[in-house]
């Protein structure tokens, strides 16, 4: 039976308002399970961030202490962590919810990213600002959110976008523990007795809107944010002009 | 507190007779990456030619591809290949599953970073070639190639690393690979927090070996002084 045939045949029967209902709520759950890990994470991430700054924090071993987080959190694969925060917490005998370890590894993932997407802003705007600023007296948590956050958020906003995506894509592997986001659904229905076909392909489609749709901010946030922004966002390339 | 009756203990000794196991599990990650990064590395060639160089309906498709695949997950791709293919009659084995899904994937990141490595070959370059009556093949693979493998081999490195980690997700079709025997070894001795802990840590030192060999090949032999990971 060619690919055409299945489609054809099977796509009445799996297109009902139920499984479509049950996709979408899986849709919803794969956003709020991502968005609200990606909050946290950023939360997190920012503390991480802020601590490491030598202005703020002139105590070596703390610092050394962040770098030592976001490195270790950025070097395991997110499956590998998602079972380590799973077994942990059966360990600790907390009985958290399935979709709090899954935010919760989401978070600690995100905390990595952002601590480092974060420290590359800051580090963006020109330190004569710092020391401006602490040089009128400013104590160094003031600086950072009165002169020097205000300039760097512009070049923090649109790669933090592309870090949602990528944990927006990640969320598929949370499936493997059993929550219940798009991926699991897909899996959910094939057992069901749809065609693998329809399910999984259903699945990459939701994925690619929800991609499209994070894309577009992105690109919004970069075309709107960047060229207007006072620190200059670190170069990727030797660009040459032609 | 619920459960607390019973006392359980971390014992690390338990699982140190799976280390050797691991160790050939985290080769195999770094083999499964290798080959798909190499794939990867020739489609992201062709497809950044096509989209410097292509006419609009061939730099369509390939957007469409790279989009595609940028914008879905890497699981689910592995899972269309080895669950939805063989209703249409293509039945592939786990490891061929996961190498082909990787593939894709990592043609479509790696067709964005070389397409930004384009722009970066000085244009006399180009006309020099041009002027000696190079093909467009000939141009792509004697004049932009060196150029772009110089350039992007940071960002290269990076993906390639980044790509290591993620042969994680290939445990879930059964491929031995460093999580899949993590999880064989949870089967079998049920010490989770161990087993994970332990493999997390191979995770990290592999990346940071992995990071730091490739660093220095990049100074020794193409003198490239940025740093990878």
């Amino acid at each position: 039976m060619s690919a055409w045939d299945i489609i054809v045949m099977e796509a009445p029967r799996f297109f009902t308002w139920w499984n479509i209902r049950f996709l979408l709520q899986a849709v919803g759950n794969t956003l709020v399970a991502s968005v609200l890990g990606c909050a946290i994470g950023y939360g997190f991430g920012f503390v991480l961030a802020a601590l490491r700054l030598p202005q703020l924090v002139p105590f070596a071993p703390l610092r050394a202490l962040c770098i030592l987080w976001v490195e270790t959190f950025r070097r395991i694969p997110f499956l590998v962590l998602l079972l380590l925060v799973f077994f942990l917490s059966q360990f600790a005998k907390l009985e958290a919810p399935l979709w709090t370890v899954a935010v919760a590894a989401v978070a600690i993932r995100m905390s990595a990213l952002a601590a480092e997407n974060i420290r590359a802003g800051l580090e963006a705007v020109r330190p004569m600002q710092w020391e401006a600023a602490l040089v009128m007296n400013m104590p160094p948590w003031m600086a950072l959110f009165r002169v020097i956050l205000p300039q760097a958020w512009r070049v923090i906003l649109p790669p933090s976008i592309a870090h949602v995506l990528s944990m927006v894509k990640e969320t598929s592997l949370v499936s493997q523990i059993g929550f219940i986001e798009i991926t699991f659904a897909a899996k959910m229905l094939t057992q069901r007795g749809f065609s693998a076909l329809l399910t999984y392909g259903s699945a990459l489609v939701l994925y690619f809107f929800v991609g499209w749709a994070l894309a577009a901010l992105g690109r919004w946030a970069e075309r709107r944010l960047t060229s207007r922004s006072p620190a200059s966002p670190p170069a990727a390339l030797p660009l040459q002009t032609r | 507190m619920p459960g607390a009756a019973i006392r359980v203990v971390l014992q690390y000794g338990q699982i140190l007779q799976y280390l050797p196991d691991f160790l050939v599990g985290a080769a195999m990650a770094l083999w499964i990456a290798a080959l798909a990064f190499a794939g990867g590395l020739m489609i992201g060639l062709f497809g950044a030619a096509v989209l410097t160089f292509g006419p609009w309906p061939a730099r369509a498709l390939v957007g469409a591809y790279v989009r595609f695949f940028t914008w879905t997950p890497q699981l689910v791709q592995i899972f269309f290949l080895f669950f939805a293919l063989p209703e249409v009659g293509i039945t592939l084995s786990p490891v061929t599953a996961v190498l082909i899904g990787m593939t894709l994937n990592a043609g479509a990141y790696l067709t964005e970073i070389e397409r930004g490595g384009f722009a970066s070959v000085p244009r006399a370059e180009l006309e020099a070639a041009e002027c000696m009556g190079f093909s467009r093949v000939q141009v792509v693979w004697h004049v932009i190639a060196p150029h772009v493998v110089r350039a992007l081999y940071p960002a290269l490195s990076n993906h390639y690393i980044i790509m290591t980690l993620g042969t994680s997700m290939a445990a879930i079709f059964g491929v031995e690979e460093l999580t899949g025997r993590a999880l064989n070894a949870n089967a079998i001795s049920f010490r989770s927090v161990e087993i994970f802990s332990l493999v997390a840590g191979i995770y990290i030192l592999l990346t940071i070996i992995a990071s730091t060999l490739l660093w220095l090949v990049g100074r020794w032999m193409f003198r490239i002084k940025a740093k990878v990971f």
